[in-house]
């Protein structure tokens, strides 16, 4: 945990654009409860001046003497007490614009941050999301926000607030009545103190009944999910018999939470009402003995409700204040990440696509080589083919074109110049690509489309969508393209997102085409008409295609055969089926329906 | 993420809230006391005031000697009262609540539990838990805490309202005079603020969707620099969730200072007149004070009525949501006359071979007589399904998805029932039977292996729950995953985490075999079990599939080659009809769709073994 004075700073830094909001609001705070002491007052010195004058003497009775006459006033009692609606009306002016401005700049704040935190993560390069959860940034970007709005909002005001109510009630009291004032404040210390040690000792029960309330979720989902397996063994007996423990934890943590949260508020409000009482009966006493006026006991028992409430809340703003200090270091860790480098400029127009790699070499995080000295030329138009095991390194290619990741030695050349050179959005708009396992956003299929060329019209979309031979099953939808995809719509097989995903890179017209497996899901007849509509896009766009099915390598410019991060075999269809290797392999199977080599144990088709 | 839009009714439903009120029965004496403890704080509330006056009017009736021990004694004995009161309510509401969800939940669960499949066809996992907790436990804070907030509110008032009538008439009708607009202007804006913070919540599940829809999907935005784009659409949700948050913030900040004011309304003109009547001598300084207390004192409990009101009123859609789930009867269940059966036959203690329902218990043939089904009123997807399974057969459903294979596993598994026609166990319609009896008998290994969080013992166990050690390692054997199970860290007793997933897929459906296994099922099923593991796996459930089916009526979907030659029969179902049927060598010697489906498959395979040979 970072030390709460950087927390401050940090904090400090964000508010950055919205500190003179923030200071109008606490100005506005001290208006406004400042105008709300002084009704009591008007109260008071009413009391003692005009209706029982005589009682004796205060510094308020004093105050009055200098403007008005007694019996005047006595006379027009209504001006006092219009006095206190229009002191009443003025402070809640005031508190007005305190909530507007707090909210103002507290939310203004969070949303800032939120757009901040959106854009930083789409920036941070794939080797950071790599490590993290997903369900943890999540976390980082909204909780925790909230937890930073809510105490700029409400603690860091209620602070203010209450630091304000003593700097102003303390001094006012002492000059009303000294020994009164010393006896107002007798239990405030004590007060704070208690309510700030309880709450930081039941603070661990809170948790604890959160985590309790996670064991039942989690309970209830893994029931649900595997309500298949609940009903194949018919054991709803024993699930509920499961679910009963954890549900029965969270109830009677529930009950302890209360019951400690019963203490607590009944013995606070015990203190609170015996300071009054020690209020009222020292007030009375010096009233007997002519040393108070009525007036001012009022005066007192007023100011003493207004300070109390936001005095006893400390306790529990104070120890939500130390979460805040927590959240602040939560939000900076990702906030001081780098962005993935930019270079160059994004407007130049696009290249040709010929892509030259020379000696490549690639670790991940975790030091495992992946690429090791991998060269190859493509020319533009042409089409590569890529063909090896899983785990042989072929997807991490693509992702070096794309500069998802950086290469660490060798050179990638794209039209000449070296990839590293290159801006990486200009670089990854040469690329129109089909990942193997294509994430589709949660909107309509036409959205998701688009999303290839955000300018495209629906004439464009609809032809992508015939060339992936998905443009009939989409059409079959009640809705056809503007079907919602995901939980909210229609839930599309594998092959249907693949196809979805074909169709929105074929309509990028980028000079490059990578298609990573793109293709798996689909069923083989599928695939050939797909294979062949691609076929006459030969020649125009420069293809780079993984697969594990050889009819969609066939038709390629040359192939390369990977495995363990190099490449074993390369060349033409034909000088491959020249010589021995998986290749030559593969395509017996295709053809002849059987593998030459006698390592294979399993027998052929009975018919054939 | 489920995202749904929370409806706000404009009336309050009171019959609603009376069944919601019913499961509140059993904690009865609580509820009472409740009702009293609110009425004792409500009445301690009420008079401290009335301590004051009585000090301040006998302290200007100055006599020698004042002692301000009682009036100090009387406030603090109100003090202790109070405190006390504030406890109990505290611990009874926070007990009933916690009560009352945990019964309200165990309820929902175990109906939840009792329902047919057709029931989560529509509903997503998300939407089922938001139901068994959030809405549990609103629907319980709001019957604990509000009702007894209300009880303690209106004593209150009432109470207040009793002390300044009596005090004085007169005094007493201006302070009254404001509690009209009070009430009107409190539930006014209660609901304004109900409706904005609500609207809040949603962006903000909005923004938590699209941050985590954003990092899963960042490749592809990368890939399609799409950060701008993606970028915007975030600021529209950010903005509105800004919109709706200050609304509410502003919303408090008129609300507060008016009601204040109204407040001090009541105060001035009781100064004003109230002090005119002091004058005259007609009103003590007490009573004075003591008003101008009381109509400070008017606020809160108004406040909270409107609120209760505001949020019943919000909270009735989670109430019709838990009450109709709690409602809904299981569609598929022991028929009146089974039921009776079953329980004739449990008074006779039951004859050895019979099953609880009077039948015998052992399993021969399996008839499916012109058996028709459709998903609630959609496209028939089988029609006039007939098939009669003999002794000990293992068929095989082959085909392209969505033909009818699973329908025809779900309705043999007695998951859904036959819209037309019947399913015989030897010559007796399967709804006659008792269902606990049949699916006991049934062993199912599906194609994604579903484990619970736990060890692999008990995931194994979870076919038998009272099988011993050796049986579990029988099972274990008997599907070649013993070999892999000893060679974990902690052999049978290591954990397999959340959903399986510290497994690879393969080791999963093995133990998903043994399980299977261990239930020792008279009919067994596998649904698409081989297509989605490794050919090493493959080869380890094919050794043991033989034991696994002997003796048994099997039935087997699934597009791998060596599964499917293992069977006695093999059906071709296209459009909810068996097109081909016969044995391997039979339907190959035909040349007919199995064959078509057949080579493409063998091809496959073939390639993907040599692929992972290379691997190696």
């Amino acid at each position: 945990m970072r030390p709460a004075a950087e927390a401050v700073r940090i904090a400090w830094s964000l508010m950055t654009g919205y500190r003179g909001r923030f200071a109008l609001a606490i100005a506005a705070m001290l208006a406004g409860t400042g105008l709300r002491f002084l009704v009591p007052l008007v109260a008071s010195g009413t009391i003692d001046y005009a209706l029982e004058s005589g009682n004796g003497s205060s510094r308020i009775v004093q105050f009055f003497e200098r403007f008005v006459e007694q019996s005047w006033l006595a006379q027009n009692l209504w001006l006092a007490g219009l006095l206190m609606i229009g002191l009443t009306l003025f402070a809640g002016i005031f508190n007005f614009f305190k909530g507007k401005l707090a909210a103002e700049a507290a939310d203004g704040i969070a949303r800032k941050l939120k757009n901040r935190l959106y854009s930083h993560l789409q920036e941070l390069p794939m080797r950071f999301h790599d490590e993290a959860e997903t369900g943890d940034l999540v976390q980082r970007c909204t909780s925790d926000v909230e937890t930073l709005r809510l105490a700029i909002n409400n603690q860091v005001v209620d602070v203010s607030h209450a630091l304000i109510l003593m700097g102003t009630a303390i001094p006012l009291m002492f000059l009303l009545d000294f020994h009164m004032a010393l006896a107002s404040f007798i239990l405030i210390g004590p007060i704070i103190a208690f309510g700030y040690f309880y709450i930081k000792r039941v603070r661990h029960l809170f948790q604890r009944f959160d985590e309790a309330e996670g064991k039942v979720t989690s309970v209830v989902q893994e029931n649900l999910t595997g309500l298949r397996v609940v009903r194949a063994f018919r054991q709803q007996d024993f699930e509920i018999e499961k679910f009963s423990g954890p549900n029965q934890e969270y109830r009677d943590l529930g009950l302890r939470l209360i019951s400690l949260m019963a203490i607590y508020w009944s013995i606070s409000d015990m203190i609170a009402l015996t300071q009054n009482a020690i209020v009222l009966g020292l007030g009375i006493y010096f009233i007997s003995a002519g040393e108070l006026t009525v007036g001012t006991l009022f005066a007192f028992i007023m100011l003493l409700n207004l300070v109390l409430w936001p005095v006893r809340q400390m306790g529990r703003t104070l120890t939500e204040l130390g979460k805040s200090i927590v959240a602040i270091g939560r939000i900076q860790d990702i906030l001081e990440q780098p962005e993935e480098g930019r270079t160059g400029e994004v407007d130049e127009p696009a290249g040709a696509g010929h892509i030259v790699a020379e000696n490549v070499t690639f670790s991940h995080n975790d030091g495992q080589v992946a690429l090791q000295e991998v060269s190859f030329e493509v020319l533009p138009g042409q089409t590569l083919a890529i063909l090896g095991p899983s785990g042989s390194g072929k997807s991490t290619l693509i992702h070096l074109l794309l500069r998802l990741y950086d290469y660490q030695s060798g050179s990638l050349r794209f039209d000449g110049t070296e990839m590293k050179d290159l801006d990486r959005k200009w670089a990854r708009h040469q690329f129109a690509t089909v990942m193997q396992e294509p994430f589709l956003f949660s909107k309509s299929i036409i959205e998701n489309i688009r999303i290839g060329r955000p300018s495209a019209d629906e004439e464009e979309i609809s032809r992508v969508a015939q060339m992936a031979h998905i443009h009939e099953t989409i059409d079959r939808f009640p809705s056809g393209y503007e079907t919602m995809v995901g939980e909210r719509g229609v839930t599309l097989s594998g092959g249907q997102r693949q196809r979805v995903a074909l169709a929105r890179a074929l309509l990028r017209e980028a000079p490059v085409l990578l298609l990573d497996d793109a293709l798996s899901a689909v069923d083989t007849e599928t695939e050939e008409i797909i294979i062949d509509a691609l076929k006459k896009r030969h020649g125009k766009m420069t293809t780079l295609v993984i697969a594990h099915r050889l009819s969609t390598l066939a038709h390629a410019d040359k192939v390369i055969v990977m495995d363990n991060g190099r490449i074993i075999q390369s060349g033409t269809h034909e000088e491959l089926c020249a010589s021995d290797g998986l290749y030559r392999r593969l395509w017996h199977i295709q053809n002849k329906g059987d593998d030459p080599t006698p390592t294979v144990a399993t027998s052929a088709p009975q018919g054939t | 993420m489920h995202l749904e839009e929370e409806t706000f009714h404009d009336r309050l439903d009171l019959k609603l809230w009376g069944q919601v009120l019913r499961h509140a029965m059993p904690y009865k004496r609580m509820m009472i006391l409740l009702g009293v403890a609110a009425v004792a704080i409500a009445v301690c509330d009420a008079s401290f005031a009335l301590v004051t006056r009585w000090a301040v009017d006998d302290v200007t009736n100055m006599e020698q000697g004042f002692n301000p021990l009682p009036y100090v004694g009387a406030y603090m004995g109100l003090a202790a009262l109070l405190a006390f009161g504030v406890w109990a309510f505290i611990n009874l509401a926070g007990g009933l609540s916690h009560h009352m969800s945990h019964d309200i939940r165990r309820a929902t669960f175990t109906r939840i539990q009792e329902l047919e499949f057709a029931y989560f066809d529509h509903r997503p996992t998300g939407w089922l838990i938001s139901r068994l907790t959030s809405d549990c436990d609103k629907l319980s804070r709001v019957i604990a805490w509000s009702l007894l907030d209300l009880v303690w509110a209106s004593s209150l008032i009432l109470a207040i309202s009793v002390i300044l009538l009596v005090l004085n008439l007169k005094l007493g009708l201006i302070v009254l005079g404001v509690v009209p607009p009070l009430v009107v202007i409190s539930s006014w804006f209660q609901k304004r603020l109900l409706l904005s913070s609500r609207k809040t919540r949603k962006y903000n599940s909005f923004i938590t969707a699209a941050f985590s829809e954003g990092i899963q999907g960042l490749k592809t935005t990368k890939t399609f620099v799409r950060e701008k784009a993606n970028l915007k659409e975030f600021q529209v949700l950010s903005d509105k969730m800004y919109d709706y948050s200050v609304l509410n913030a502003i919303q408090s900040a008129v609300y507060l200072p008016i009601v204040l004011t109204i407040g001090s309304v009541a105060a001035g003109t009781v100064l004003w007149i109230g002090g005119v009547d002091h004058l005259a001598g007609a009103v003590t300084l007490g009573t004075l004070i003591a008003f101008i207390f009381y109509a400070g004192q008017f606020f809160e409990p108004i406040n909270q009525i409107a609120s209760i009101l505001v949020q019943l009123q919000g909270a009735q859609a989670a109430g019709e949501r838990v009450l109709s789930l709690l409602a809904t009867e299981p569609g598929i269940t022991d028929s009146e006359h089974v039921l009776k059966r079953l329980e004739a036959n449990s008074n006779a203690q039951g004859s050895p071979g019979m099953a609880p329902d009077g039948y015998p218990a052992q399993i021969q043939r399996i008839d499916f007589r012109d058996v028709s089904f459709s998903y609630e009123d959609n496209e028939p997807v089988l029609e006039g399904f007939s098939l009669a399974v003999n002794p000990g057969e293992t068929i095989a459903l082959v085909g392209a998805s969505g033909g009818g294979k699973s329908t025809i596993v779900n309705l043999l598994a007695r998951f859904y029932e036959p819209t037309k026609g019947g399913i015989f166990i030897d010559d007796v319609e399967y709804r006659e039977r008792s269902l606990e009896w049949y699916q006991s008998n049934l062993g199912i290994v599906l194609q994604s292996p579903h484990l619970f969080a736990g060890t692999v013992l008990e995931n194994i166990r979870y076919g038998r729950l009272n099988a011993s050690m050796e049986e579990v390692e029988q099972a274990a054997r008997m599907v070649n995953a013993h070999g892999f199970i000893s060679k974990l860290e902690n052999g049978y007793d290591t954990s397999v985490g959340e959903g399986g997933n510290r497994l690879s897929t393969g080791q999963k459906q093995l133990v998903s075999f043994a399980r299977a296994i261990l239930a020792n099922p008279q009919i067994f099923i596998m649904d698409e079990a081989t297509s989605s593991i490794d050919t090493e796996t493959e080869a380890l459930i094919q050794k043991g599939l033989h034991t696994i089916l002997r003796g048994r009526i099997s039935f087997v979907i699934a597009h791998r080659l060596s599964t499917i030659r293992s069977a006695d029969r093999i059906l071709v179902i296209d459009k909810g009809k068996i097109i081909e049927m016969g044995s391997h060598s039979e339907l190959i010697a035909a040349k007919g769709h199995y064959f078509a489906l057949y080579t493409r498959q063998f091809r496959r395979e073939t390639e993907a073994r040599a692929l992972d040979r290379v691997g190696t």
